[in-house]
């Protein structure tokens, strides 16, 4: 996000190095709510690519968008200005059926907050994603199983969320965002409620998923030395100053 | 749309672990079942008390009355009557003339129906002449006709002396009094010839057909008569019985409509509640469509259940209030000894039916709210 444009993703993000196109697009992204004395201005001009396969950080202080930019990124919300591609399409136009059904084939959301439902158990919880695709209840419980014992919560499939610990209950929000075999995965702050070690293996399991499904995946977190495992990082500034992408080593 | 099923199953089974939104939606389930109780019980009183005045009707009037096509008398009741009798054999079927004259005992004397009938062999007077003439059975009434004949003495009223020998309830609708007389009296007291005016028929088995057979009858042997059926005879009362059902329907049922206010309060109530959720929901990709079914389903589950359980009590209630004869009338005013109650399936279904909109209704306007917001909304406010 920059004032008089932004850094030019393209010369800085071609680490795929191939001609397929990128998972994500934003061009000029704007974004702001309310209106008239209560306008907040939260992202202007946003420039983004995101390649097939990265695992990017989006790092910066509270209130910086970032929540915001995953929101328009997820279609979970529309932009006020500028466009979203993902995969090479233009989301813009998409209608509010059509957004859904892309979120539910290509998108899975990882939030701070777990956000499981309550009345659901672990499996339920898991199988939810499939279940609105409209697979049968056994064929998604059955994958729901096997993504309950890749993130090794095999043994807690039957516990609704408040039975479970904070780490389980977001690794289980890990598993629901994998259930519908998504290509984008977006985790905004997915350690944010958690202790280090907790923290750290939820972020170890987001890394380990990302790589084993082949994964286009953008994590929001406060987190500098988690961000700096993943492939490259983009810092979001505030309005007025400069964000940029940072090459991580 | 079985994701939604799936998820409005496990919403209205989880209620039970929130403790305030499951007494909110306890409140509303409470309220439609009451609203259907009192509708179901009072339609089925209404029904119990229009079913005993159909009943008497049909127990004491013509099923079908054949009269001539134009003017007062029939041009060939004889070959009417058998035409009649070799179609319709097994009904019940009779002559009548009818006038009024004046009726007179010892003491008093009134206008009053005569009714000349082929099947009356007697005098029978109805409850209502005679409390008026105060006279009952053994008593002799003297019946003077308009119609007068000459005698050496001038002209003369034609009169006849009878003596009672039955009493009966009054026909529908006869408020004067009447007496049924044997045909031929009747005949030269108010006609001097042997003339019919209509044949009245009855049929015990299916009343209120019995028209339509008799019309096919008459149709075949091409004769030109007015027919008028149960329906035609009494149309009056049977559309006042009707216009009755329907504003108790309508009165009673603004309960279900208050029934349906308080579920729209409830449904917006689980939707604010649920708000995160849902856009979590819609975040996995539960289309607008599927959130809007979502919280119709949740509003149509609170409503079966609750129409349901009233209608169960409903029926239940007016079932044990008519065989227990709880709510005594007392004898001579009404028809019936004790407060009728009469379940009609179809009226129930209706109430049900009625409820199950309402609650379709409210549930569909938070619903609408609901799948206008972009999911972004619900977790901004988390």
């Amino acid at each position: 996000m920059s004032e008089s444009g932004s850094p030019t993703p393209s010369a800085d993000v071609g680490s795929a190095g191939t001609a397929a196109a990128p998972m994500v697009r934003l061009e000029t992204l704007t974004k702001g709510y309310g209106s008239g004395a209560t306008r907040v201005d939260v992202l202007s001009d946003l420039d983004l690519e995101v390649p097939q396969g990265e695992l990017l950080a989006v790092v910066g202080p509270s209130g910086v968008g970032k929540s915001t930019l995953l929101h328009l990124i997820g279609l979970l919300d529309r932009p006020e200005g500028g466009t979203v591609e993902l995969d090479g399409d233009r989301m813009n136009d998409l209608d509010g059926e059509q957004r859904a059904h892309l979120r539910n084939s290509l998108v899975g959301f990882v939030f701070q907050h777990h956000h499981l439902l309550d009345e659901l158990d672990a499996l339920d919880n898991v199988a939810l994603p499939l279940r609105i695709a409209g697979h049968g209840a056994r064929r998604a419980r059955n994958r729901a199983a096997q993504l309950l014992e890749a993130v090794g919560l095999s043994h807690r499939g039957h516990h609704f969320p408040d039975q479970l610990s904070g780490g389980e209950q977001q690794r289980v929000a890990v598993a629901r965002a994998l259930a519908a075999r998504p290509r984008l995965l977006l985790a905004d702050e997915p350690t944010g409620n958690l202790d280090a070690s907790n923290a750290h293996q939820v972020f170890e399991l987001v890394r380990q998923l990302h790589l084993a499904e082949g994964l286009t995946s953008i994590i929001v977190t406060h987190n500098e030395p988690m961000a700096r495992r993943c492939d490259r990082v983009f810092r979001l500034a505030p309005l007025g100053e400069r964000s940029d992408y940072v090459r991580e080593i | 749309m079985r994701a939604e099923f799936h998820l409005a199953r496990c919403y209205l089974i989880g209620l039970r672990r929130r403790t305030h939104v499951a007494t909110v939606t306890l409140i509303s389930l409470v309220g439609l079942a009451l609203g259907v109780l009192a509708l179901v019980v009072t339609l089925a009183l209404l029904e119990g008390f229009q079913a005993s005045i159909r009943t008497e009707l049909v127990r004491s009037a013509a099923h079908v009355r054949i009269g001539p096509a134009q003017g007062r008398l029939l041009d060939d009741p004889d070959r009417l009557a058998s035409v009649l009798q070799a179609e319709l054999g097994d009904v019940e079927m009779v002559q009548v003339v009818r006038g009024t004259c004046l009726v007179s005992s010892r003491t008093d004397a009134v206008p009053a129906s005569v009714v000349g009938r082929s099947d009356a062999s007697d005098a029978t007077v109805d409850h209502i002449l005679g409390a008026r003439l105060g006279v009952g059975i053994g008593d002799s009434i003297e019946i003077i006709s308009p119609r007068y004949r000459l005698t050496p003495m001038g002209p003369l009223p034609v009169r006849r002396r009878l003596q009672i020998t039955r009493t009966r309830s009054p026909e529908h609708g006869e408020e004067s009094g009447a007496v049924r007389v044997p045909l031929g009296v009747a005949q030269r007291l108010l006609w001097g010839a042997p003339v019919v005016e209509a044949i009245e028929m009855r049929d015990g088995a299916d009343p209120w057909h019995l028209d339509s057979r008799v019309r096919r009858a008459l149709d075949e042997a091409g004769l030109e008569v007015r027919l008028e059926g149960l329906d035609q005879l009494h149309r009056p009362l049977l559309l006042a019985l009707a216009l009755e059902r329907v504003m108790i329907f309508v009165a009673v049922g603004l309960m279900l409509v208050v029934a349906a206010l308080n579920l729209l309060c409830n449904v917006a109530m689980v939707a604010a509640e649920k708000r995160t959720d849902l856009a979590v929901l819609a975040g996995m990709g539960l289309t607008p469509i599927a959130q809007r079914r979502l919280f119709l389903l949740l509003g149509l589950g609170i409503g079966l259940v609750g129409s349901l359980l009233g209608a169960a009590l409903g029926i239940g209630l007016a079932l044990v209030l008519d065989a227990t004869d709880a709510l005594p009338l007392p004898r001579g005013v009404f028809v019936v000894s004790s407060v009728p109650f009469r379940i009609e399936p179809v009226t129930v279904l209706v109430v049900v039916g009625v409820a199950l909109t309402l609650a379709a209704a409210a549930a569909w306007l938070p619903s609408r709210v609901i799948a206008r917001r972009e999911p972004a909304e619900g977790l901004r406010y988390e």
